[in-house]
């Protein structure tokens, strides 16, 4: 099953910042909800590892992420594939980023493909708590992005 | 044998309703299952699957897993392929080309196909390691219908090059001059039967143990072993006899458990792998749902329907595609199974039908319950009640101006096929009766008027038993099969017992039951007296390559083997007691005496038991003649029903030996809030000619309602466009259990088939008749809302989204009358 989200947020970051602490898995990795661990293995590739729970199925999702666009300073795309208990998630992600008055306006789209145990068992939880994740998600870069000097 | 219980026995004991001689220990707890089995040093199994509909395999890497204390081995798709041939396929090119291991070699086609295995020393470590697994992927595009399949965009196998498993026509009779001699023509755009399964209590389950001497065993709950073990031995480069199959009690099958030797070739190179050790395999219910087995889906596209002024149809021209999912396995015999009934129960002459089977990416098909007819049947009764609603005749009279005439059987079908008896019109009366008919249109004109919905429906269906496998020719002309056979053996032990072993495989149809009940007739002994050996075993027992339990056959050809087999034995004990005696044979009758079962001479106090008959000819022979040497008390016989190879070029010819018919009426309201359908009332008739056992009959015949009920109104195999099975566990499949079902009607009618020994016909699999009746009773109930029943499977959601969201199920989208054609 697929899910797809989309949305647009602005900070008060400079556009080249904001790209910067995109492309970094360090920086960027540990705000995503339920955050484990993470392994760089080269500037375009890093394993992420992430708590999950939905119904009864919970474990950790181990993810590989690749930085399949760079264009600095005005979009970021990632590709990434992982397995969980009882599934499978193959995701796209990509931020294209404009200046603005205030600092940077992000526009962002995702769409993950869930495969496997999980889409039958959880697909109708998957969606909402998609959402919600990516809802902190953004909460959570704005204020890194914010924060940081 | 006390007094008493001879005193109550019955003329016959075939026709009585006999306690099944199973259900003692069954219900006690004493059956045994394949779980049940534990062997020294055994191992345990556990399947690593593919959670892709269809994904290519980068890597498959277990090297986390076998360091995992407790796991002996593992396996990959790629080492299974190196260990074995690829199963053999049935059909011609090009669905003989597609390869097929029990493992996912390089490329994943449906979700839960194994891609991996982890054999350890408990269950726990097993489940354990397989999460230790590591899978590669890349995803590909998945194909899950089957329109989208024939179309070829996205190819499973790239050794066929197409998704295309067979495609031919179909055709009998003067289609195109009925078409232009119609008054009326019906055209129906598409219809649909969709995909459930089974659902045993007992998921499959296999102990294999690959002996260093090259002998291979299973314990399983296959159900059609000797079917399994042709596709095994080439597999596995072995010869038949190094294959020994035993089954015990099996928790249920409904064919589902057929198709289950891929996962048997696993078990046993994991075995094998493993030194030696026996290698435990217990499915669990997700994967059972996911990738045991699902019965065929079915597209039925622009079909026509040619009818005459009252509305008889004339002639039927159709376009069906049918989905076997991601292999072959027992396909593609569905391709030709449904032309058993080609016409249904109607007296329809000319037919024209294009027939293509493909494969997708979902779960691969199996035999189940009603295989291949059922989904035919269901097209003919939605294309009956299609049109009576259209030509605005009731759908009781339509059927009754469209049925085979009881004085026209045995009746030859348009292809060949003989019916060999039955009483459609009487079945109606029989069930409009039960089910109080003229009271439910009453009360549906009240309820009307209260702007409530209730339809009344009626299925009529057969289920035809006993295949001449010679149809198989039909599919692809090379194929070694023809005919059919079963065996039977019976003989009288050392202490004069009576021990007869079979050639089926019993799932609770209570074949112990029923032959016991042949024998006891036979020998004038009471069926305790008869000892029927539970299961089937290759090393024990007697069979033949069409020997098992499918397709609605044992009444026919299980019964007729163990009534050849005592009819041999009786002339064995006959000519010796003669002998013993020093009296005539026609002298002698059978019976029981003080000292047991015995032959004596009529009259006279002259008797021999059959412990003093088994006594002569085994341990005490010394100075017998030679014409009484030669007798073995040990007696085989082989039924092999009359049957001829089809005409391959006009697809013609006797498919099958008997023809039971089944018709319900289900009367149905739709919630007008929920718009969930709820059975109101309901009524089954049956007619299986002359019923061996009453009480088993009516059991299955509920069971089959229950099954066809489940079907038509919460069973559904769903998948999402990528090839996700929604509906993996319970939560979402639900089968129906005794709190969904509704009270059942009970009848039955006796059209004895003249080509039995006793006149019964198969009728196990029931022919899908409530899935027919609920069909019609909501085409009944909706027809005036610009509804046409289009689909199999129907839940309130769907009548929601026809009825308020006029999304689905849009007669003006889907059939369209062409009046005064002639």
């Amino acid at each position: 099953m697929a899910i797809k989200l989309q949305g647009e947020f602005e900070v008060r970051k400079k556009q080249q910042d904001v790209y910067n602490f995109l492309t970094d898995p360090n920086r960027f990795a540990p705000l995503l909800p339920d955050f484990q661990e993470l392994e760089v293995q080269d500037n375009k590739h890093f394993t992420v590892k992430v708590k999950l729970g939905v119904s009864y199925i919970r474990g950790t999702a181990t993810v590989k992420m690749e930085l399949s666009e760079a264009q600095p300073p005005s979009r970021a795309a990632y590709r990434g594939t992982g397995s969980v208990v009882g599934g499978s998630v193959d995701m796209n992600a990509g931020f294209d980023l404009t200046e603005s008055p205030q600092g940077t306006v992000v526009k962002w789209n995702g769409e993950a493909q869930i495969s496997g145990r999980l889409a039958s068992v959880a697909g109708g939880l998957l969606e909402p708590l998609a959402k919600k994740n990516m809802q902190n998600l953004i909460d959570s870069l704005k204020s890194a992005l914010e924060k940081q000097a | 044998m006390s007094k008493a219980k001879e005193n109550k026995k019955p003329k016959r004991w075939v026709g009585t309703s006999l306690r099944r001689k199973e259900d003692d220990r069954l219900i006690r707890g004493h059956g045994k299952f394949v779980d049940d089995n534990r062997l020294g040093e055994m191992l345990f199994l556990k399947m690593v699957s593919s959670p892709y509909g269809h994904a290519k395999i980068l890597k498959v890497d277990v090297s986390e897993a076998e360091k995992l204390p407790g796991v002996v081995c593992t396996l990959t798709g790629t080492e299974v392929a190196s260990l074995m041939q690829p199963f053999m396929e049935i059909g011609p090119e090009p669905g003989a080309k597609i390869v097929d291991y029990p493992m996912a070699v390089n490329r994943a086609r449906y979700q839960g196909e194994p891609v991996a295995a982890v054999i350890a020393k408990s269950q726990a470590i097993a489940e354990d390691a397989a999460e230790l697994v590591h899978v590669e992927y890349e995803m590909l595009d998945a194909v899950v219908t089957g329109e989208d399949a024939i179309q070829d965009k996205v190819i499973l196998h790239e050794s066929s090059g197409t998704n295309l498993v067979w495609r031919g026509l179909y055709e009998w009779g003067e289609v195109d001059k009925a078409f232009k001699e119609a008054a009326y023509v019906v055209n129906i755009d598409r219809l649909h039967f969709h995909r459930f399964t089974a659902a045993p209590l007992e998921n499959n389950a296999i102990l294999a143990h690959w002996e260093p001497d090259g002998r291979l065993h299973f314990w399983c709950n296959n159900s059609f072993p000797t079917f399994a073990i042709q596709f095994l031995a080439p597999a596995l480069g072995l010869r038949l006899e190094q294959i020994h199959v035993k089954t015990e009690d099996i928790g249920g099958s409904f064919g589902v458990k057929i198709t289950h030797y891929p996962q048997m070739a696993v078990c046993a190179l994991a075995s094998r792998k493993a030194g030696g050790r026996p290698v435990k395999w217990t499915e669990t219910r997700t994967g059972n749902l996911t990738a045991s087995g699902h019965c065929n889906e079915r597209t039925y596209r622009n079909t026509r329907v040619a009818l005459d002024k009252n509305g008889v149809i004339q002639a039927i021209e159709s376009r069906q595609i049918d989905d076997c999912g991601a292999y072959t396995r027992y396909e593609p015999l569905g391709a030709v199974i449904w032309s058993q009934v080609v016409p249904g129960v109607y007296r329809v002459k000319n037919l024209r039908i294009d027939f293509a089977q493909v494969v997708s990416n979902k779960c691969p098909c199996a035999p189940i319950r009603g295989y291949s007819r059922l989904q035919h049947l269901w097209f003919m009764e939605r294309v009956l009640d299609i049109c009576s609603y259209e030509l605005g005749i009731a759908a009781d009279e339509m059927r009754l101006q469209n049925y085979i005439k009881p004085e026209e059987f045995p009746y030859t079908t348009p292809n060949g096929c003989v019916y060999d008896s039955g009483n459609y019109p009487k079945m109606l009366e029989i069930a409009k009766e039960l089910v109080g008919w003229d009271r439910w249109v009453k009360k549906q004109q009240e309820a009307k008027k209260e702007g409530r919905m209730i339809g009344i429906g009626i299925g009529t269906t057969l289920d035809s038993g006993t295949n001449n496998f010679g149809q198989s020719r039909i599919i692809n002309p090379y194929a070694p099969f023809s005919g059919n056979s079963e065996a039977a053996n019976i003989k009288v032990d050392l202490d004069g017992n009576i021990v007869v072993s079979l050639g089926s495989t019993p799932q609770g149809q209570g074949h112990e039951t029923t032959t016991a009940q042949v024998v006891a007739d036979e020998l004038n002994i009471h069926p305790d007296m008869v000892s029927v050996r539970t299961g089937f075993d290759t090393e024990w027992n007697t069979y033949t390559g069409h020997s098992g339990t499918y397709a609605s056959q044992f009444a026919v050809t299980g019964l007729s083997a163990v009534h050849g087999a005592a009819q041999k034995l009786k002339k064995e004990m006959k000519k010796l007691a003669a002998y013993a005696l020093q009296a005539k044979e026609e002298d002698l009758e059978f019976g029981v005496g003080n000292m047991g079962p015995e032959l004596r001479v009529k009259g006279t106090d002259k008797s021999i038991n059959y412990w003093g008959l088994a006594n002569l000819v085994n341990v005490n022979n010394a100075g017998l003649p030679n014409e009484i040497a030669e007798l073995t008390l040990n007696c085989r016989y082989i039924y092999r029903p009359p049957f001829q190879i089809p005409d391959l070029k006009r697809k013609y010819g006797n498919l099958t030996l008997t023809y039971a018919a089944q018709l319900h009426i289900a009367v149905v309201e739709i919630d007008p809030e929920m718009y969930t359908p709820k059975i109101l009332d309901y009524a089954a008739v049956d007619d299986c000619g002359t019923v061996v056992n009453p009480m088993i009959v009516e059991g299955q015949v509920r069971g089959a309602t229950a099954h066809g009920i489940g079907a038509a109104l919460m069973e559904a195999c769903v998948y999402d466009s990528v090839g996700n099975m929604l509906t993996s566990t319970f939560s979402d499949y639900t089968p129906i259990t005794a709190v969904n079902m509704p009270k059942v009607h009970y009848g039955h009618i006796e059209s004895p088939s003249p080509f039995s020994f006793n006149g019964a016909k198969g009728m196990g699999e029931g022919g899908g008749a409530a899935l027919h009746a609920i069909s019609a009773a909501l085409q009944n109930a909706l027809f005036e809302y610009g509804i046409t029943i289009d689909d199999s499977f129907t839940t309130g959601n769907t009548l929601y989204d026809a009825l308020v969201g006029k999304k689905v199920m849009q007669r003006a989208n889907n059939v369209k009358v062409e009046r005064g054609v002639a």
